[in-house]
């Protein structure tokens, strides 16, 4: 509207227009030149299953971020969304599912849950005077431990008509996609058009300008962070269904890729600016790249860092074009600005591009021949030197067979796992090994995978309803009792132990504990003081059993359902590991049979992880050439003391 | 033609923004030894032309020559070597810092890689005292008023051995006793042969300090003349035109009292203050800063809390620290602070001017839009703000051009009683005028407005009826024919006591 004098008239019509919302939103420009890029370097990418795909994929970070952006434009920050979108779906599942709540009221019950947590965080932050920071990080760990504690750790199968949410309408339109697109109406309408919307910009932009204005500030705030939990909460519930269950893990560390969708959507952090659409582009350029890594089979470690390097230019391009631009008449709108905005914006697109293009091509694992049969192997996490070694096993297998594998590292996240396993099935793998973060949630993927008429082999952990070609893993429970059965034996049967679980809501650590108590059973003699979950991690397991030694110094065993936990109470322990605690760990990885060989570690339970792996490959392989497979294939468990320890190589 | 005395010299500068022209042929020189004055009204280009000294911006065309030889600035550092200092408004102290570390900063004095303290507090002191100011180099930034701040500012200068130092209206938020002692160290630098390039919009400045006077209008440098020129012949080279009157007021029908103030206290800061305003009256509040003249106001709007006393606005008394009562019952407030508490500085013209009427606009949650526009469009035509359009972010309009804006989004809402906060604190002489006719038609239309200033000319000038405050407590009342410059000095710095019956018991 205004502004209009000096800009040059060239370029006629409908190409200056879209140069000039190119220019105008590095967002934008960003996103395309990644979608260019990605469809130069991967013929399975610009497909329409495929971007569905993406849509799928990116509709939970957007809805999050939507309601984020309201938050952010009025210069507040919500960490708490994930945990908040945990909580609602949990509710929901809860209520619906083991009260028999009516579906429609258990739904009405997530989204005030989502209205609750968001107003405890306003009035902490309006009334209570706390930095937004604090209250929401307060928020963050309460809603994810009232999900835990609703849930006792569980997945909670989610009720079907609500899952249908995380179905197709009539067949190909994913309602995810559907639902992110009618939130994110809802969030243009309400920045734009509603009182909250403009008094969001005013409070963000000057917050005591806009109270001297009348702005009623306080109860605004109050709004602004229940209409996040809204959003927060709608998130829960398109998460959940896509997953059909409940998962009180779910969404762990969303919230900062809801943060990072609303920057890069050109959002600033100190408030006043940002739009819907922005958060749109932003949440649609995190979802480009990581479907697009994993249809390139970049390695999984480097995916991290790619995303991270594309977080960083994304927002210097907007950063840049906006410096190229800003001029007095900013506000005066139109792409003014000249040469030097250009020259900077073309100039960063084509750094990103060739960014992009480099590190995926670089990082593209090997060359493919078409002739050799693909796998992919979705792990649940890679943060886990036994889960490596599936890895490395079924990397040696590949190689000999001559397999094209493609790892993919879902960061013990079960929704970014079904992104994967989604990602698998479009690009038209011959088989997929999975290994579930959750033995529920991964069945959607798995099912579209068989349909697909994909063989899918599960490794370690099972899928539940889905029927995967064969199964291979250790088995837990028997490794859970022969583990209970070692400590008690080293103790004579008599004495007082602690137990460390695993991660709650998986199913690795929920049979363990089985197999631990079965065990226990026999042995009336052996008494447990505590049993605490340190979430499979060395430096949790460190910091639960420091905690324990205050409240039980005299305890005499330690299970611990892994080799890391075991190993973090070992050092815990110090030097009474091995002499007056024996500590018996689970899974017998390199460290943890080093451990073993020096004494400290009693014994660990030992699976195989490099043969899980190997195993897996050659049953893929087996079941893509139509050759018969066996439903499950046990490999075999078996506990490694000091005599033993010599013929172990993990 | 390059004279050995000649420090700067700038010809034909010129400097574009998108949509606008800056500067369209400056021209402007510094001797060694001067105080040249830069005049003109806020938006004709002092700033930009400062800032290209500075380094902040390069010009379009033109040249800048220094000691006779052209030079290009591309910034601080640039500018720093070239022995320029430039003193903003705004000043570039880190507050939790001491003295000493604010005036090295960035070139503490080191050894071994550590800060050498005692060097540089030593340094330091030497360059305060050549200021002739009387502050340890060990105090915090922070401590210090803005008086003092500012002696900083000149001292850091000074220990970049500038040679040419701009001056962004250093008065405009002294005291008369503070602004004697700036002019004696400007004076003393004058004598060491510093060239000073000093900005001011306080006329009478101009021949107590000034050798001699750029003004500049319009992005053009209209003229160069003497300090000694008359004031009227200053304002005709400033504004273009003739300004009949400084200070226009028509004094309108008084009628009954619209705003009553009774014993309006809180402890500490201020007590027992009570005063009406009548509708088509304009009162003035003097008084010295720190008399806590904007304190009280803020409270009467219900912006901050009071402890004692009732604010009644045609008789009803309304509630306290509640702005929306104040607003409810027609009470608005231009702040003191326009940047920090009047504008969202991000946002449009449109946007700051909707800001108080948007909750009336409102119908189920939807602001109407289109009457937010057309209600914005129409004010900003009254009131003459000069903009590219309704969407220009507020930020870049001049000061003066931005106190309208602050005004009109209360006359939008139909306000009973405008308080006044330093309206024109930072506004150029033209725009000053306007704003004081903007009252005048204010006070015709049966409304009643209450104007605090610092600005002693302006107060008796436009007040009808004048309210001295010292020390938290009015100190007395002048009627217009009695409120004299001494008369309301002479309360201003008196010690009022308040008459033992007065706000007492409650």
């Amino acid at each position: 509207m205004a502004a209009d004098t000096l800009k040059s008239g060239a370029g006629a019509g409908g190409a200056a227009a879209v140069r000039r919302l190119l220019l105008d939103n590095g967002a934008l420009t960003a996103l395309i030149v990644l979608v260019i890029a990605m469809s130069a370097l991967s013929g399975d990418f610009l497909t329409t299953d495929n971007l569905l795909n993406v849509g799928v994929q990116a509709a939970v970070t957007a809805i999050l971020a939507f309601g984020v952006t309201f938050v952010i434009v009025s210069a507040g920050i919500d960490l708490s969304v994930g945990s908040v979108a945990a909580l609602s779906a949990t509710v929901l599942a809860w209520s619906a599912t083991q009260h028999g709540v009516p579906v429609f009221l258990a739904v009405v019950l997530a989204v005030v849950t989502g209205i609750a947590a968001g107003l405890v965080n306003g009035f902490l932050i309006a009334y209570g005077k706390l930095p937004p920071f604090i209250a929401t990080l307060a928020m963050l760990s309460v809603a994810r431990g009232l999900s835990l504690v609703i849930s006792e750790g569980s997945p909670i199968a989610f009720p079907d008509s609500v899952s249908h949410l995380g179905d197709t309408l009539g067949g190909w339109l994913p309602v995810p996609v559907l639902v992110m697109i009618v939130m994110g109406l809802i969030a243009a309408f309400v920045l734009g058009r509603t009182y909250i919307g403009r008094s969001m910009y005013a409070i963000g932009g000057n917050e005591e300008a806009a109270r001297l204005s009348g702005l009623r500030v306080k109860k605004q705030k109050l709004a602004i962070y229940a209409l996040s939990g809204v959003f927060a909460a709608a998130a829960g519930i398109v998460l959940a269904s896509r997953l059909s269950s409940a998962q009180p893990q779910a969404a762990d560390g969303y919230e900062l890729d809801a943060i990072a969708a609303v920057v890069i959507g050109g959002a600033s952090l100190a408030g006043g600016t940002g739009k819907a659409s922005g958060t749109l582009i932003g949440a649609l350029i995190l979802a480009v790249l990581r479907n697009g890594l994993n249809l390139l089979s970049v390695s999984a470690f480097w995916q991290q860092v790619v995303i991270g390097v594309v977080i960083a230019l994304a927002v210097l391009l907007d950063t840049v074009r906006r410096k190229a631009g800003a001029t007095p008449v900013a506000g005066g709108a139109g792409a003014n600005g000249g040469k030097g905005k250009q020259a900077a914006t073309y100039g960063l697109a084509a750094v990103v591009t060739v960014a992009i293009v480099g590190a995926t091509s670089f990082l593209h694992s090997g060359s493919s021949s078409a002739a050799n049969p693909k796998v992919g192997l979705a792990l649940s996490t890679l943060n886990n030197p036994f889960f490596v070694q599936i890895q490395a096993g079924a990397k040696a297998e590949a190689k000999k067979l001559g397999v094209d594998l493609t790892v993919t590292d879902a960061q013990n996240d079960a929704s970014q796992q079904a992104n994967q396993l989604q990602n698998f099935t479009s690009s038209g793998l011959d088989s997929i090994i999975v290994n579930p973060v959750d033995s529920d949630a991964a069945s959607n993927s798995v099912n579209a995978a068989d349909k697909a008429k994909i063989p899918v082999i599960a490794v370690d952990r099972g899928v539940n309803e889905a029927t995967v070609d064969a199964l291979v893993a250790s088995d837990n429970v028997a490794g859970g009792e022969l583990a209970a059965q070692t400590v008690a034996e080293k103790l004579g049967g008599e004495g007082k132990i602690v137990i460390l679980q695993g991660q709650a809501g998986t199913s690795a650590a929920r049979e363990r504990a089985e197999g631990f108590a079965k065990g226990l059973k026999a042995y009336p003699g052996i008494q447990v003081v505590a049993q605490q979950p340190a979430d499979f991690d060395r430096t949790k397991g460190l910091d639960v059993m420091s905690n324990l030694l205050q409240a039980h110094p005299d305890v005499q065993g330690v299970i611990a359902a892994n080799d890391e936990m075991a190993l973090g109470a070992i050092k815990a322990l110090g030097s009474k590991a091995g002499k007056s605690v024996s500590v018996v760990g689970f899974d017998g990885t390199p460290d943890g049979l080093k451990a073993v060989k020096d004494g400290t570690l009693y014994a660990s339970v030992a699976q195989q992880p490099t043969q899980l792996g190997k195993i897996a490959v050659d049953n893929a392989l087996k079941a893509l050439q139509g050759e018969k497979v066996e439903q499950t294939v046990k490999v075999p468990v078996k506990v490694v003391t000091k005599e033993n320890v010599a013929g172990f190589s993990g | 033609m390059s004279n050995a005395d000649e420090l700067l010299r700038i010809e034909g500068i010129r400097k574009t923004f998108p949509g606008v022209v800056a500067l369209d042929g400056v021209d402007f020189d510094l001797r060694r030894g001067e105080v040249h004055v830069l005049l003109g009204e806020n938006g004709a280009g002092k700033s930009t032309l400062i800032k290209m000294l500075s380094g902040a911006y390069t010009p379009d065309a033109g040249r800048i020559l220094a000691g006779g030889e052209e030079v290009r600035i591309h910034g601080a550092q640039d500018s720093e070597r070239l022995g320029i200092a430039t003193i903003y408004q705004e000043f570039n102290l880190v507050p939790d810092l001491t003295v000493a570390e604010n005036i090295f900063l960035g070139r503490q004095p080191r050894r071994f890689g550590m800060i050498d303290r005692k060097t540089m507090e030593a340094d330091a002191e030497v360059l305060l005292e050549r200021v002739g100011v009387n502050v340890s180099p060990r105090a915090r930034v922070r401590e210090l008023g803005i008086a003092r701040l500012q002696m900083v500012e000149i001292a850091k200068a000074l220990s970049l051995n500038a040679r040419v130092l701009i001056m962004d209206e250093p008065t405009a938020v002294l005291t008369s006793e503070e602004v004697e002692k700036l002019f004696s160290i400007v004076r003393k630098l004058r004598e060491d042969g510093v060239g000073i390039v000093f900005i001011t919009h306080h006329l009478e400045e101009i021949a107590a300090l000034g050798d001699r006077v750029t003004v500049i209008r319009d992005g053009r440098s209209v003229g160069q003349v003497p300090a000694s020129t008359p004031e009227d012949e200053l304002v005709r080279l400033m504004v273009g035109r003739s300004i009949e009157q400084q200070y226009p007021r028509e004094r309108a029908d008084t009628g009954a009292a619209l705003l009553s103030v009774e014993g309006l206290t809180r402890d500490g800061v201020f007590h027992d203050v009570s005063f009406q305003v009548h509708a088509g009256e304009v009162v003035g509040i003097a008084g010295l800063v720190g008399a806590g003249r904007t304190e009280v106001v803020r409270a009467v709007f219900g912006a901050d809390p009071y402890d004692k006393g009732t604010v009644k606005v045609s008789g009803a008394s309304i509630a306290k620290y509640d702005v929306n009562a104040a607003m409810t019952a027609g009470i608005g407030l231009i702040p003191e602070d326009r940047k920090g508490q009047g504008l969202v500085l991000g946002a449009s013209v449109e946007e700051n001017l909707g800001l108080v009427t948007m909750r009336a606009a409102t119908r189920a949650g939807l602001v109407d839009l289109k009457r937010q526009h057309e209600a914005a469009g129409w004010i900003a035509q009254q009131l003459g703000v000069r903009m590219a359009g309704l969407g220009q972010h507020v930020r870049t309009l001049s000061g003066g051009n931005q106190q309208k804006v602050v005004i009109g989004k209360w006359l939008l809402a139909e306000t009973k009683v405008l308080i006044l906060d330093e309206p024109t604190r930072g506004i150029d002489v033209g725009a000053k005028v306007e704003i004081y006719q903007l009252i005048n038609q204010l006070t015709a239309a049966g409304a009643a407005v209450l104007m605090i200033s610092s600005d002693l000319p302006e107060v008796l000038g436009m007040s009808d009826r004048v309210l001295v405050m010292a020390q938290g407590r009015i100190a007395g009342e002048l009627a217009a024919d009695e409120a004299t410059q001494d008369a309301v000095m002479a309360l201003a710095v008196s010690t009022p006591t308040t008459e033992p019956e007065a706000g007492r018991g409650r």
